[in-house]
């Protein structure tokens, strides 16, 4: 079956070309868990964040074909190749209640249909480019494939589902998915261990504002060099064309 | 896994609401009858419509105030958590349009006691003397029917009200010091005082900021636990929910919470009588009151009075001057992220951390009117990532590894000042909301001037983080608060409201919040907004009775009450523990 392989190439070190992983926790905080602390957060504060993180809710807005889509989408917007089976965030289901309970930021763009609508579109549209440049369904294409097809939204010129596009400008999908896909990692304490965020301090406090220092309960950056695997194409930064409202690197970093 | 060593933290004893770790909710709040006539209805209980309601409350007016969302328990409701915190937010649909859409909900809207003051990050600059006559100093915009002079006692009150933390000395506008010292600064208070003294410019460093410093009556100084954006469970943040609120429920006021209103009426003589809500379960009421003042923020008030439209005003009520929901303002919020080699962690300490006022005048050499501010800004993990989305283009590995750098970037705010216009404006869409009652329509585009202003203070911001030492420099558009579509003017053929606030049509309806601003400068709005509603109520105290039986206008300007500040104000010692 397609899209089932559970794969689309681990990141790997620039050297070695050896994988990274699959691991409980990548990013450069290995020791750090937030969730040890969560005996000195308040008590709602908890509940909260424990039943983010034990219980994902079930699909009940899209339908099982369209489910398998977002996930394969999911897995190229926020890649997880490098977390080991049991330590993948889930983001659909998150994306799947928003839709269920048709909860928003408080506004609809004019140009846009309701979000439930919008997903639907552009999940038709992702079929149908799919289909245009491969002649297959994009979960059976190989993974730079798929990447492709996700690079063209992200710079607003898709090459196909043109009558979707017509009705729902391409970088509004695009922002809105890609949105949705963040909301739903970042909002897991294993992303907050991986990006070394420290969570929630009430009511114990943070003391050490200076300097980048850790708490005493956190823990001190340990990088490591890796590269997005060969079958990606999504580790560049690319501002998104606009026509005013423009972003440009304003001095180089001497190394990435 | 450790365990705090005298056990788990909790402030859940009985039935107690909490308003942060140490204070509580302690009289029992007066309720009025379903028929019973109120002195003044307040419609919208955040920063203009808390400050009013105390006041008037504290005078001894019978006051009831309409809020659309909950009356927040702090310690049940709110949590340390970006995606537990949407609540906070008003999210009932807007529709938002023209050629530079503004972003609603987070962005600048809340949504329960307390408003858009519970999640601000409780910058508290004043406006500049020169912001109140704008078009006599620049020949743009428009001149506000009142002076700084005439608002200044209330900065001064407000200040010691919230209160407002911040240096000594405060150098621009009309050169000011804070009662209240200063906080340690963070990593991204650091970056900007860094960049701006490599640079020349001057920087005021830990405020001027409403969050305290040392704690004061039942609230206590605050932890910089850094999620001031997500409501401050500590109670160190000001937010009108824990400085005026519960002043105005001991004086006698209620508070009425999730009560969407959905209509003011009006009746014979040309004066209102009252508004029709619906309550939690979607039941209608109506409520009877002798005026009614307006605090819903600048979509809710355009938005309400335009759908009261009627027979007598068929544009929307008290538009006669068809400037009901028309200059609408946002301020140019572009934020300009820094990648240094160095950790800065800025999810520590208050994101209102340091800011600057050097470009905030006219400078004629720039080519444009007016100015702007650069104020830290310290976003969490989610709206992090979301402004690399938007900066860099970032997605897939492209994010998970800019993310893995998090604790490396640092995020300075542009604060710009974006001009009045009539074509950005409110509307009501024809699409409506769970109630039945037809939603705003938002239509919002940069001019000239304005796009000349964001061009030149993004790259001043841009320069001040290179100049700290980043080692990559990019930025996101956006916009941040609202201000005006409902503005004052003493002009009843161009403005909705006069001075005080009441509405030029109708002597019984008045509007006290940030919809009345003609202007909006370069500071952040919400001190202004608290300051023009504690001289609303001097106003509406003078009157008397006056305003519920006549249509006469006395615009004498009233004497400043000093005495009407919420208790803690004048000094309490010590929190108590209890």
């Amino acid at each position: 079956m397609c899209g089932e392989d559970g794969g689309n190439g681990r990141p790997y070190e620039p050297g070695s070309r050896k994988p990274i992983g699959p691991l409980s926790q990548p990013g450069y905080y290995a020791a750090f868990r937030t969730l040890d602390q969560q005996r000195f957060w308040d008590a709602k504060t908890r509940e909260v964040i424990l039943d983010r993180v034990q219980n994902a809710p079930p699909i009940r807005f899209f339908t099982p074909d369209e489910g398998k889509l977002l996930e394969t989408i999911c897995a190229h917007i926020i890649p997880q190749d490098d977390r080991d089976g049991a330590h993948k965030i889930p983001i659909v289901p998150w994306i799947d209640t928003r839709l269920y309970k048709d909860v928003h930021d408080g506004y609809r763009f004019a140009d846009m249909p309701p979000d439930r609508e919008a997903f639907r579109l552009g999940l038709r549209a992702i079929e149908e480019i799919a289909d245009q440049l491969h002649q297959r369904a994009f979960i059976c294409l190989d993974p730079i494939q798929q990447d492709g097809i996700l690079k063209s939204l992200h710079d607003g010129k898709p090459q196909a589902g043109y009558k979707v596009w017509e009705r729902m400008p391409v970088h509004r999908f695009w922002t809105m998915l890609v949105q949705d896909c963040i909301e739903a990692y970042y909002a897991h304490p294993w992303a907050w261990d991986e990006i070394g965020f420290g969570g929630p301090a009430y009511p114990r406090a943070y003391m050490r504002l200076d300097n980048g220092l850790p708490e005493p309960w956190e823990s001190n950056e340990r990088r490591y060099e890796w590269k997005a695997p060969d079958t990606s194409v999504s580790d560049l930064y690319e501002p998104k064309p606009s026509p005013i409202e423009h972003s440009a690197p304003h001095r180089k970093r001497g190394s990435a | 896994m450790k365990s705090p060593i005298f056990g788990e933290f909790s402030k859940l004893r009985g039935d107690s609401h909490m308003l942060g770790a140490m204070q509580r909710l302690e009289t029992p709040m007066f309720r009025y009858g379903e028929n019973d006539e109120v002195d003044y209805l307040i419609i919208g209980v955040g920063a203009g419509g808390g400050v009013l309601i105390q006041r008037l409350a504290r005078a001894g007016f019978r006051v009831l105030g309409l809020e659309a969302g909950p009356f927040w328990d702090t310690e049940r409701d709110w949590v340390s958590d970006e995606a537990g915190s949407h609540r906070l937010y008003w999210e009932d649909l807007r529709i938002t349009g023209g050629e530079n859409p503004l972003t609603l909900g987070s962005n600048n809207s809340g949504k329960g006691v307390g408003g858009s003051t519970v999640h601000w990050a409780a910058f508290t600059p004043r406006f500049h003397p020169s912001d109140f006559r704008v078009y006599s100093q620049d020949g743009v915009g428009v001149d506000w029917p009142l002076s700084y002079e005439e608002l200044k006692p209330y900065y001064e009150l407000m200040e010691l009200e919230l209160p407002v933390s911040g240096p000594a000395y405060f150098p621009w506008g009309d050169p000011h010091g804070y009662a209240f010292g200063p906080h340690p600064v963070g990593g991204i208070g650091n970056v900007l005082i860094r960049g701006c003294t490599r640079l020349g410019l001057r920087v005021s460093a830990g405020g001027p900021v409403g969050i305290l410093q040392g704690s004061r009556a039942d609230r206590p100084h605050c932890i910089y636990r850094g999620f001031c954006i997500q409501g401050c469970k500590v109670g160190a943040k000001a937010s009108t929910l824990i400085t005026h609120v519960p002043d105005a429920i001991t004086h006698g006021a209620e508070v009425r919470s999730h009560c969407m209103v959905s209509r003011v009426h009006l009746g014979n003589n040309r004066r209102v009588t009252g508004v029709t809500y619906f309550d939690r379960d979607g039941r209608e009421h109506f409520q009877k009151a002798k005026a009614v003042v307006l605090c819903s923020y600048a979509i809710e008030t355009p938005r309400l009075l335009l759908n009261s439209a009627c027979p007598d005003f068929k544009r929307g009520l008290a538009n006669s001057s068809g400037t009901v929901g028309r200059y609408l303002m946002a301020q140019a919020g572009n934020v300009i992220l820094g990648y240094f080699d160095e950790l800065i962690r800025m999810y520590k300490a208050p994101p209102a951390g340091a800011l600057t006022e050097e470009f905030y005048e006219t400078d004629p050499r720039r080519g444009f009117a007016r100015g702007f501010a650069i104020q830290t800004v310290g976003p969490l993990p989610i709206a992090f990532a979301k402004q690399m989305m938007s900066a860099q283009g970032a997605w897939g590995w492209g994010l998970r590894r800019i993310m893995m750098d998090y604790n490396h970037w640092a995020a300075l705010g542009l604060l710009g000042e974006i001009l009045p216009h009539p074509a950005n404006r409110v509307e009501v869409a024809e699409e409506t909301d769970q109630f039945g009652i037809p939603v705003a329509k938002v239509t919002f585009s940069l001019h000239d001037n304005d796009k000349k202003l964001i061009e030149f203070g993004k790259n001043k911001v841009m320069e001040v983080m290179s100049a700290a030492g980043a080692n990559k420099v990019v930025q996101e558009a956006r916009y941040a608060h609202l201000v005006g579509a409902a503005r004052m003017g003493e002009d009843p053929a161009t403005s909705v409201v006069d001075k005080y606030g009441r509405t030029h049509d109708i002597a019984n309806l008045f509007i006290c919040d940030g919809s009345i601003l003609p202007t909006q400068g370069s500071a952040n709005p919400g001190l202004t907004i608290q300051a023009l509603a504690a001289r609303a109520a001097d106003y509406l105290i003078s009157q008397g009775e006056s305003v519920f039986i006549s249509d006469k206008r006395n615009m004498e300007r009233p004497p400043v009450r000093r005495n009407l500040s919420p208790s803690a104000t004048w000094g309490h010692g010590a929190p108590r523990l209890k």
